[in-house]
């Protein structure tokens, strides 16, 4: 009993002592920009930098789909590429990458995206291309102020790996199927046979 | 023992694996069925005098919905915010709660299942995976791959929790963008390992409609225990370092 009940106010101040905090920073209506990436061009560490200006025409946007974000970035290029152009001279010997030589998507190199600020922080995403393609990405949360108590100190973002495809020995499978009409041919189906 | 139940618009598989009498396994998933047919009964947008059906047309008073319901609704608005409104149960004009209740039910049901004996048990609800067991044993679940059906991408070990995963390649344009109302894209699918299906569900779904931004917001979620998956429109993949990948 009396543990239950010291658990149960535990739990309730804990409860307040979020909700407070949140109160205390909160920004109720959310009309700020989505989450993470606004990326203008700019440099990452260790490669060639442009230091882009912060909504910059070509760069991905937060709702941007990699199609959308691709396509804007190639358009983006015409724009941007003199400038790149110039950051290419200015680069050290000793970065491999073909950088501005591209012709078909966004040049090498690293880019910083421009601080987005949300009800709970301030969110810059950096990202790395190479080939032409996003090849890291990388999401920094400043720690200064309210947002240090909300956002974790510092997030990275996911890493990226070499998607394979495998046979499945499995128990069961997330994702195979959504409909009654295609789990017919689903690998839920044939698991679900197979275990039968 | 295994069982498949068409019930909510999708196929749920339960498996039991507890050494109990056949006869009470088989009183257990008379009662998860019993229970999802339920909840498809009360939260259906598909059913016209569901609870849901009757709160969005004024029939019925918010407070006089059901506890369930209105946890549910809360729950959806918590989700609302923490997704900078990319989880939004009004994305298609009237009030859809469907992508929170599946995974909920879901969590209802494993709970029951282990309160009343069966500890060691997985339930699949048209993907979304909810487990329970033991660490010695845990749960080997394939995470689909987004471009062929029969092979998955990874494999999972997972003993207590759920795994939801939200993708492009079957529901079509289904996931929609709620900022700009147009289709989802830049994401082929988003898998979220962690300790309530509903909320790895959600995460998943809001990822997708985020698009590329969808996999740094993911990553603003391992600090609260849920891990992702995120394969791209043009094949890359990325992986949360906690992820329980077994191969």
């Amino acid at each position: 009993m009396r543990r239950s009940t010291a658990a149960a106010v535990g739990t309730l101040t804990g409860a307040a002592l979020i909700i407070g905090v949140r109160l205390s920073v909160a920004a109720p209506a959310v009309t700020a920009a989505p989450p993470p990436v606004d990326l203008s061009d700019t440099d990452l560490a260790g490669s060639e930098v442009s230091d882009g200006q912060a909504g910059e025409a070509g760069q991905p946007t937060p709702s941007g789909s990699g199609k959308a974000s691709k396509e804007a970035s190639g358009k983006g290029s015409t724009e941007t590429s003199g400038k790149q152009k110039n950051k290419e001279k200015e680069k050290k010997p000793a970065e491999p990458s073909d950088g501005g030589a591209r012709q078909d998507g966004p040049a090498d190199g690293v880019y910083r995206g421009s601080a987005v600020t949300n009800p709970y922080g301030t969110v810059r995403v950096s990202i790395k291309i190479s080939d032409g393609k996003i090849s890291a990405v990388d999401a920094t949360y400043p720690t200064t102020a309210d947002s240090g108590r909300i956002n974790p100190p510092a997030v990275a973002a996911l890493k990226q790996e070499t998607l394979k495809a495998q046979s499945a020995d499995v128990d069961a499978v997330s994702g195979a199927t959504f409909t009654s009409e295609s789990y017919v041919k689903s690998l839920q189906a044939a698991l679900d046979s197979a275990g039968a | 023992m295994r069982h498949v139940e068409m019930v909510m618009g999708t196929a749920v598989s339960i498996e039991l694996a507890d050494p109990l009498p056949d006869a009470r396994l088989r009183e257990l998933i008379g009662d998860v069925c019993a229970w999802l047919h339920e909840v498809d009964e009360r939260f259906s947008t598909y059913r016209p005098d569901s609870e849901v059906n009757r709160l969005q047309r004024g029939a019925v008073r918010l407070e006089d919905c059901s506890a369930d319901l209105r946890d549910v609704l809360g729950a959806c608005a918590d989700l609302w915010r923490s997704t900078d409104g990319f989880f939004d149960v009004y994305a298609t004009g009237g009030l859809d709660p469907s992508g929170y209740v599946k995974g909920w039910s879901v969590e209802v049901a494993s709970a029951r299942l282990a309160a009343a004996g069966a500890r060691r048990h997985h339930i699949n609800a048209g993907g979304d995976v909810r487990v329970r067991g033991d660490a010695e044993r845990p749960w080997r679940i394939g995470v689909r791959h987004p471009t062929e059906a029969d092979r998955v991408s990874w494999v999972l070990g997972v003993t207590d929790g759920a795994v939801a995963t939200s993708g492009r390649y079957e529901r079509g344009d289904h996931v929609r963008n709620p900022r700009t109302g147009r289709a989802a894209c830049g994401l082929a699918s988003a898998t979220v390992v962690g300790p309530d299906l509903a909320l790895a569900d959600a995460y998943a779904t809001a990822a997708i409609a985020m698009g590329q931004a969808g996999i740094d917001w993911l990553a603003t979620r391992v600090a609260d225990g849920y891990e992702s998956a995120v394969v791209t429109d043009d094949g890359r993949a990325y992986t949360s370092a906690g992820l329980p990948v077994l191969s």
